[in-house]
């Protein structure tokens, strides 16, 4: 990020690639917080249009947690949580080429399946920070930045998540 | 097998050589390994990226975001500040202004066009401050003495009767039932009831219950500017009412006689002549009972 004095978030091309940046990131971090993509999506604009609004008072090293902290806020009340609905990689078949028996698919679909709906399951603040290690691909002392935590307590929810993930699956 | 985190250090490869084939030897980590590749194959949708932005960019910024001097704390309590002190003098300025002396002393001051004015003992002058240079006119309870400078018509008004002067130099007395004006320099009118009355320099008129009587003087200034208390023509609880006045004091009067008329002066800084004159004159006996009282009895 460029290191330049405040008011810089007014530059269009900073901004944009600050934007860019982060984008993706926050809608999907709301979208794993209550489920409905359509209002993350809607949440994060939001949050960006304030800071583009705001973007005088707001320099760009503040940027990152001024939206986070905007689309907190606006998520907090209005909107009704829904199960977080995922999906694998459109051209997925199944991991092992080698082994295509119908027993073997169906076992493996049947286990996808599960999974899903133990993440689903899982409470919040597991399913955020399991989320963003798997899909968003973040280091957990990124994560830890963007939740406001410390490393510790990342490394603690990921490790609880995929305890409660294994449990659900073996049901 | 210890699993202090181990799960969250595994899935970010994080384990030891040594603590990773422990874990790889553990029944689960079949399941977990399922996890974690399937897990990497989630997505969610993606979003339109560019329209996003384009739309953001296309707002309005917030005009910069300059706080205003009146916004800030510090200048506020200023400008309230400002704002009380104005109203203040605006209110000092337009209101009435009193000017009073106390019995026992004199007060002298100067009015807005520096007319001077000086205060007997307990007396009190009320005027307004506000043009005053076209509006001269002050109201007088007791005794005064003014040097009024030129300008326009200028209106002494008291409870006995009106004194109107166009630069010059007066004394206008009010007691009870007497209201004394005399004038040493320039022209004075005075109204008293019906009556109108125009004094030059060295005439007085005195008005005791509708009674006139032609005042004459021989001096410059009223004899209580030199500290004196001058009469004519007055019966003796006048008379010791003055000096009640001038020296702060009662006094209390056990005589017959009260209707003989005094004309002469007074010391207005030596009570114990002043009494002796008195007790003289009328042939009383002056007792001092404390400080502050003093009791007259027939002889």
């Amino acid at each position: 990020m460029p290191n330049q004095p405040e008011s810089n978030t007014c530059d269009e091309i900073i901004f944009s690639s600050f934007f860019k940046g982060q984008i993706k990131v926050l809608r999907n971090f709301l979208f794993y917080k209550f489920g409905n993509l359509e209002k993350a999506e809607d949440v994060a604009q939001e949050a960006f249009l304030k800071l583009w609004q705001n973007c005088a008072s707001v320099p760009i090293e503040k940027a990152k947690s001024y939206v986070y902290t905007i689309a907190n806020n606006s998520s907090l009340n209005e909107i009704a949580h829904q199960k977080v609905v995922l999906r694998y990689e459109k051209d997925f078949t199944g991991l092992d080429k080698t082994n295509e028996s119908p027993e073997y698919i169906l076992e493996e679909k049947q286990f996808q399946a599960k999974l899903l709906k133990a993440i689903e399951n899982l409470n919040e603040k597991q399913r955020i920070a399991f989320l963003m290690h798997r899909i968003d691909g973040k280091k957990y002392s990124e994560i830890a930045l963007d939740l406001n935590i410390s490393v510790k307590a990342v490394e603690k929810r990921i490790h609880l998540a995929l305890l409660s993930l294994r449990k659900e699956i073996d049901l | 097998m210890k699993k202090n985190q181990l799960l969250a250090k595994w899935l970010n490869n994080d384990l030891s050589e040594d603590e990773l084939a422990a874990f790889e030897a553990s029944p689960d980590f079949e399941k977990y390994q399922k996890i974690k590749n399937y897990t990497d194959l989630l997505v969610v949708d993606d979003l339109n990226e560019d329209m996003m932005l384009a739309t953001i960019l296309k707002q309005k910024k917030v005009t910069p975001k300059v706080v205003p001097l009146y916004r800030k704390r510090y200048f506020q309590v200023a400008a309230l500040l400002v704002l009380a002190l104005g109203i203040t003098l605006t209110f000092k300025l337009a209101t009435n202004k009193t000017e009073t002396a106390d019995f026992g002393k004199q007060t002298s001051f100067t009015l807005p066009d520096n007319s001077e004015v000086v205060l007997n003992s307990g007396s009190e002058i009320g005027y307004k401050n506000w043009n005053w240079d076209n509006n001269r006119h002050l109201d007088l309870q007791g005794e005064a003495y003014f040097r009024v400078a030129k300008g326009k018509r200028f209106e002494v008004q008291t409870k006995l009767g009106k004194v109107a002067v166009l630069g010059t130099q007066f004394n206008v007395k009010t007691r009870k039932n007497r209201f004394d004006v005399v004038c040493y320099e320039g022209r004075v009118q005075v109204n008293y009831a019906n009556k109108q009355i125009v004094l030059t320099h060295g005439q007085g008129v005195s008005f005791e219950n509708g009674k006139q009587l032609k005042l004459d003087v021989a001096v410059s200034k009223p004899e209580w500017i030199d500290h004196n208390i001058s009469f004519y023509k007055e019966n003796i609880r006048t008379i010791l009412d003055e000096v009640e006045r001038q020296y702060n004091i009662t006094i209390e009067l056990n005589a017959k006689d009260t209707t003989s008329l005094f004309t002469g002066k007074l010391p207005a800084q030596n009570l114990d002549t002043a009494l002796q004159i008195i007790s003289t004159t009328y042939d009383l006996k002056v007792e001092k009972v404390s400080k502050n009282k003093i009791i007259i009895d027939e002889k």
